[in-house]
């Protein structure tokens, strides 16, 4: 679909849409350079289509996944810890699992993670949960502790001074494969990282603290990790390092029950390209001129400045696929502002979403029933998932590969695109694994060894070799070299914004994408806030009344939750509801979209979001 | 004559709803009628806090009181697999069946006749059932009553078996 003068969506054919797209990147190459096209996307495994169209064959560099709104933070501190971006878990065989706002048994369910960490907990491991809020994997926690809100690096550091200080670490790891052992043994004395120091910053006891750093590190195997919780304050990335180099120094990388280094299973690139082919962006990525060289994703927040000022350089144009960031990201207004002032935005999706009621062009994507993927999974070790379409394509949808090919094509790269069937690429895509392609096809899902320990032969993906608890890179960048603990920046609640705003998931919803599914709405037909009873009191405010969140930037009213499991002092809100989707006849004005109260609050190393920093003061409405 | 039943495990439930989805898809019925419905209850004042989830659907008991509550011998009890239904063409939609229910299981349909789980009468014994399969930790088993015994002393055993620190165990049982 594309706008027509007047605003609104007119039918086109593909061919047209695919002509029309392909003229404007060809007239803004010309005019700007590759690098003013940027392409978001969310976390397809077809993503390597547009990878290989947009990078490799068009030129840009500014091609970038949703890290900034997720994961970002952790991605980072394990990329400079570990030399490996995404840590996995190894539950079925730990017997101390010690988890930073991170919820696998709520919103954030990986179906093995689910079953693994259950089935674990029976066997008689213990599973502590840090988070103000009970969630799903507090309840079946044997301890909870409601942390303060954005403190967890401080827990984790006064953990590892009494862990030091006892001699507990293990002392053979340490010696043979961490940098700058010493050094951080001195750092976390010389600051004074104790348990007394922690204690009034987390709100947990010393003693507590105590307890659990000896307990952690006299059980192996253990496994200490974050996620949400953490990193959605602006500290979160430094909170990772020092949890991150607590599984180090207690010995617990990479083998059974500790944080595993996935490997990846081999998948080839779908598109044969030859070497003199591919084109070498001539500008950096938009984040690297920005001040966030090391960030793996660009931070989206970034994109309407680049936009809109041409800073570092012209942007014209913007690809969103199965992204929504008019809804996800905060700041909504000036996400609008951009949209306006780009030449060309293209939205791909399964959804109408509202970021693709902002773009000039819709193109509508087939959905998972029907289309080909063929992924890398998040289990430990590796593995291949290859999914097949159920139905075939419904309306006049597409799979990416033939979006890709239709652009291509026009763009002048079809002799790139000589697949004809999905069986086609997925035979090239896997053809390095040691099933045989009808094999797969059958079982769906091939699955190798999951290798542990696999240091001893590689060593460690970081510029050292070896797990970096002083990080050279961070140094050479002019970052804080070793996991320090900095609460400047962090925005706390005042005597105006009396409340700290925590932001979550619903468990019975995926994010912004499933507030049209009848029977999800038949269980949670809106998104609400919760409050610790205490406070409601205070406030005059019962379960089920309608309340006012105000941030110093915008206000936003919603209904409101009681909840014991919250500690007091914090507002909790769920997103994803509350836009009211032109197309979503039971989506439609149902629950309220909180993100405008949200500042693009950021990691100044990483760029992740810092989604639970916000203040805000809270009256009936 | 076999019996049939649920083996549930609270401790494995994380309250996430999909029982009931996938039931509500499997049987065609409407999005709020729910024949098996998942209970959380939660006790205590911060930071104190506790909860059970509890997924429940019919139990297709033995003496099945809701069948003898029936005016029109509209419930039947299945010998072959203990299965107890409602036949909706001869049921009036007068609810004494949800009321001699101890578990509240019989719902009134949208047409106004009740209606329950069937144990999925048209799967295949055999297989899993929908709420079964679809459950992420496995805290929803079916089988035959004499099995599904033996599996939950078998869980009791293994986590002795397991366990090193006996005080874990006695935690979780006191939960
Ligand atoms: S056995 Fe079938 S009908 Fe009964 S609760 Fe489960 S899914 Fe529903
Ligand atoms: S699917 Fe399983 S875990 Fe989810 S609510 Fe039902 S019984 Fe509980």
């Amino acid at each position: 679909m594309k706008k027509d003068k007047n605003g609104n969506f007119k039918m086109i054919s593909w061919d047209d849409a695919f002509s029309f797209i392909a003229e404007k990147l060809l007239e803004i190459k010309e005019k700007y350079g590759p690098e003013a096209v940027g392409y978001l996307w969310h976390l397809d495994s077809n993503e390597m289509f547009s990878q290989q169209l947009f990078t490799q064959l068009y030129g840009t560099p500014n091609w970038s996944g949703h890290g900034a709104a997720c994961d970002q933070s952790r991605r980072l501190a394990g990329l400079m810890t570990y030399g490996h971006p995404l840590p996995t878990k190894d539950y079925e065989n730990s017997r101390f699992i010690m988890l930073w706002g991170e919820d696998p048994l709520g919103p954030n369910q990986s179906l093995h993670e689910n079953r693994e960490l259950v089935e674990v907990l029976k066997k008689g491991a213990k599973l502590v949960v840090v988070d103000p809020y009970r969630s799903r994997t507090a309840e079946k926690a044997h301890v909870w502790l409601p942390i303060n809100p954005g403190t967890d690096g401080a827990l984790a550091l006064a953990m590892t001074h009494r862990i030091i200080e006892t001699g507990a670490y293990d002392a053979d790891f340490c010696e043979n494969y961490i940098y700058g052992f010493e050094a951080y043994a001195e750092h976390i004395k010389s600051n004074g990282y104790t348990p007394q120091w922690a204690e009034p910053i987390t709100g947990i006891d010393a003693k507590t603290i105590i307890d659990l750093a000896d307990e952690f590190a006299r059980t192996k195997p253990a496994v200490a990790d974050g996620l949400k919780g953490i990193v959605n304050y602006t500290n979160g990335f430094q909170a990772l390092r020092a949890i991150f180099s607590l599984n180090a120094i207690t010995g617990n990388v990479d083998g059974p029950g500790c944080l595993i280094l996935k490997e990846a299973g081999p998948l080839a690139p779908p598109l044969v390209i030859p070497e003199e082919a591919v084109a070498v962006p001539q500008r950096p990525i938009i984040s690297a001129e920005m001040g966030y060289p090391l960030a793996p994703d660009i931070p989206s927040q970034l994109f309407p400045k680049a936009v809109l000022e041409e800073d570092p350089y012209p942007l014209k144009a913007l690809f969103f696929h199965i992204v929504n960031p008019a809804m996800a990201d905060p700041n909504t207004a000036l996400f609008k502002k951009m949209m306006a002032a780009l030449e060309l935005s293209v939205t791909i999706d399964v959804y109408l979403s509202e970021t693709a009621q902002l773009s000039d062009i819709v193109l509508p994507e087939a959905s998972m029933f029907e289309r080909a993927e063929v992924r890398e999974s998040l289990w430990s070790g590796p593995q291949v998932i290859m999914s097949q379409p159920a139905i075939p394509c419904l309306g006049s949808s597409k799979p990416l590969y033939d979006i890709m090919r239709g652009l291509g094509e026009k763009m002048g790269y079809g002799k790139y695109f000589q697949w004809e069937s999905w069986e086609d690429w997925a035979k090239v895509a896997t053809a390095y694994l040691p099933v045989t392609f009808e094999e797969l096809k059958e079982k769906g899902v091939w699955h190798g060894e999951l290798r542990y320990h696999k240091y001893l032969e590689d060593g460690f993906m970081t510029s050292t070799g070896r797990v970096e608890v002083y990080s050279e890179t961070l140094s050479e960048f002019g970052y804080d070299p070793m996991p320090a603990y900095d609460d400047g920046n962090r925005v706390k609640p005042d005597a105006d914004y009396p409340f700290q705003l925590i932001n979550g998931k619903m468990q019975y919803h995926c994010g912004t994408h499933t507030q049209n599914n009848p029977y999800l709405m038949a269980i949670e037909g809106e998104n609400w806030a919760e409050l610790n009873p205490l406070d409601a009191q205070k406030l005059g405010i019962a379960d089920g009344d309608t309340i006012e969140l105000a941030s110093p930037i915008d206000k936003v009213k919603i209904a409101v939750r009681l909840k014991e499991g919250l500690k007091p002092g914090i507002v909790r809100v769920v997103h994803g509801h509350g836009f009211g989707r032109t197309m979503g006849s039971v989506a439609r004005g149902k629950g309220t979209h909180v993100n405008p109260i949200f500042d693009s609050v950021v990691n100044d190393i990483s760029g992740g979001i810092g989604y639970n920093e916000c203040k805000v003061s809270i009256r009936k409405a | 004559m076999s019996q049939y039943g649920f083996y549930f495990d609270k401790e494995k439930c994380v309250g996430c709803r999909a029982c009931e989805i996938a039931c509500q898809i499997w049987n065609d019925s409407v999005q709020t009628v729910k024949w098996r419905n998942v209970a959380m209850t939660f006790e205590g004042s911060y930071p104190d806090v506790s909860n059970v989830n509890v997924s429940m659907a019919c139990m297709h008991c033995g003496d099945a009181p809701c069948k003898k509550a029936c005016p029109r011998q509209a419930i039947t009890k299945d010998d072959e697999t203990g299965r107890v239904t409602v036949n909706r063409e001869l049921c009036v939609g007068c609810m004494l069946c949800l009321w001699a229910c101890p578990f509240g299981a019989p719902q009134l349909g949208i047409h106004g006749r009740m209606e329950k789980c069937t144990f999925c009468e048209d799967r295949p014994m055999g297989i899993k059932r929908a709420c079964e399969e679809i459950c992420p930790t496995q805290a929803i088993v079916t089988g035959k009553i004499e099995d599904l015994a033996k599996f939950s002393k078998q869980n009791v055993s293994g986590r002795l078996l397991h366990d090193e620190s006996p005080g874990v165990l006695l935690g979780h049982e006191g939960n």
